[in-house]
């Protein structure tokens, strides 16, 4: 796993009640039991790691928030900057 | 007035108090026994340019310790200040009285908890951070810590209270207006159960600038009705009770701390800051006549007694209005002369002091009273607590914009 997501799987451990230990790329985020509130806490952390801004609306499903390794894909794209991530938001 | 239409009889069964002196019933008890002054120098947050330097804050507060055993409300941990000193205040209150939270109808609960600023000290925080700091955001959890119903809403889900959940401001009468209207709730059969009171925590850098421009905090202590007196001193915390109608407490075989026999209200509608004298005489004859007592009943009153100039002559006047040839006999104290001025929560953690009162037989001082001002001659127990038996208590609660609120406690029902 690279570095990116060793940083969010530690993000999601620190905001998580009961941390576990076999989180995976493919781990579903709502195995983790993360509730609405602790997503905006989990994306306000992401941001602040990585000096990014994640558009998304607590009201909407997130298709890019479904697995660990979706919201990797996510922030690697934002980070990018790219028009592709521009295009996403 | 037809018997029936006074409805249900409505006893206190626990009690918590979060002050500067002491942080349960029993340690704040022990520190109005000691005449404990809870003022110190202001700390805690750069104090930059700040000219009025005390305060009666609550000094390490270990608020993890106190709410671990929390278990319906995940995130109280990360809650305002306002909302940790209610929750342990709230617990300590259900602990006391003995119930188990949930109550089996879990609609016939009610959690009145005011504020009268809410998270103020969130406020700050985020706003250095977007102002000043120039960060991109604020805390995920600023809005809910922020928002005055959040206490309310904290100490609902703990002990899943599903019936009305809401919070009262009313300033420095916030807690008395709590108490009252749960205690209408109860008498009028809405429900059987309401965890009730308030909660403050304000004291940080603006809220200081904002005080000291409106010039009415003292720079040496908190002296009320005494000559020296020239201003309040800002204090925090948390004073919540259980109350119940009186067959559900006795239904369960509860002990029951007291009565609360009267309340009344009256509006000064006149000034924000410059009370009348007819408003919060009102607010007492109202109290006395809901409870259906003579003046002469009372032996104890907790003052508003802010240390203002204002407040404790014209409060000291509406007494003698009120009570008559009895108001010399009255003992009264202004136990912010040692708890400090807690805004909103201050009714609440006075009542607590009328309750211990009457359980002990025992008037809490007004302490720094070594002269009393002019037009302030009652008898304000200076200094020292006495021995007193007390079987009606008043609490007085006089909030800026003239709003007066009054609760009378009585003996436990036999």
């Amino acid at each position: 796993m690279d570095e990116v997501a060793t940083k969010i799987i530690e993000i999601l451990k620190k905001h998580m009640k009961e941390p576990r230990d076999d989180i995976s790329l493919s781990t579903q985020l709502t195995d983790l039991k993360i509730e609405s509130l602790d997503l905006a806490m989990i994306v306000f952390d992401i941001e602040d790691t990585f000096g990014i801004e994640i558009p998304y609306n607590a009201n909407e499903d997130v298709e890019d928030f479904k697995t660990v390794g979706s919201v990797v894909d996510r922030v690697k794209s934002l980070m990018a900057g790219g028009p592709a991530a521009a295009a996403k938001a | 007035m037809a018997e029936e239409k006074r409805g249900r009889r409505v006893v206190i069964t626990g009690m918590g108090a979060v002050t500067p002196i002491g942080t349960t019933v029993d340690e704040f008890w022990a520190g109005l026994r000691a005449g404990k002054s809870g003022v110190s120098a202001l700390g805690g947050f750069p104090l930059e340019d700040l000219k009025i330097l005390i305060a009666a804050q609550i000094k390490d507060f270990d608020h993890k310790a106190r709410l671990k055993h929390f278990k319906r409300d995940r995130i109280i941990s990360l809650a305002d200040r306002y909302s940790w000193f209610a929750a342990v205040a709230a617990d300590e209150a259900v602990r006391m009285s003995g119930l188990e939270m949930p109550i089996a109808d879990p609609y016939r609960s009610a959690c009145i908890i005011g504020s009268g600023a809410g998270g103020l000290v969130t406020f700050e925080t985020a706003y250095r951070d977007l102002f000043i700091l120039n960060k991109r955001a604020t805390h995920p959890l600023t809005l809910l810590r922020i928002i005055g119903s959040s206490a309310a809403a904290h100490v609902g889900i703990e002990f899943g209270v599903k019936g009305p959940t809401f919070a009262t401001c009313s300033a420095c009468s916030t807690a008395t207006h709590a108490i009252g209207i749960a205690r209408d709730y109860i008498q009028h059969g809405l429900v059987d159960v309401a965890i009730a009171g308030a909660s403050e925590s304000v004291i940080n850098y603006g809220t200081m600038k904002a005080w000291q421009a409106l010039h009415v905090l003292s720079p040496e202590g908190c002296f009320p009705f005494s000559k020296r007196r020239n201003g309040t001193v800002l204090g925090e915390g948390a004073g919540i009770f259980v109350m119940e109608s009186l067959e559900h407490a006795q239904a369960r075989g509860a002990t029951i701390l007291a009565e609360l026999v009267g309340y009344g209200m009256a509006s000064d509608s006149q000034d924000m800051v410059k009370p009348t004298i007819e408003g919060p005489s009102v607010a007492m004859q109202n109290a006395l006549d809901d409870a259906r007592l003579a003046p002469s009943s009372i032996q104890y009153l907790n003052a508003h007694g802010t240390a203002t100039m204002d407040n404790d002559i014209n409060e000291t006047r509406a007494i003698k209005n009120v009570f008559g040839d009895h108001a010399a006999k009255l003992a009264i104290s202004s136990t912010k002369s040692m708890h400090g001025h807690p805004l909103g929560a201050g009714g609440g953690i006075e009542a607590v002091a009328c309750i211990k009162a009457m359980q002990e037989n025992w008037v809490p001082p007004t302490i720094g009273l070594d002269e009393p001002g002019e037009g302030c001659d009652l008898d304000y127990v200076p200094n020292v607590g006495r021995d007193l038996d007390v079987t009606y208590a008043m609490s007085n609660s006089f909030a800026f914009g003239g709003l007066n609120a009054v609760l009378i406690f009585g003996p436990p029902p036999v």
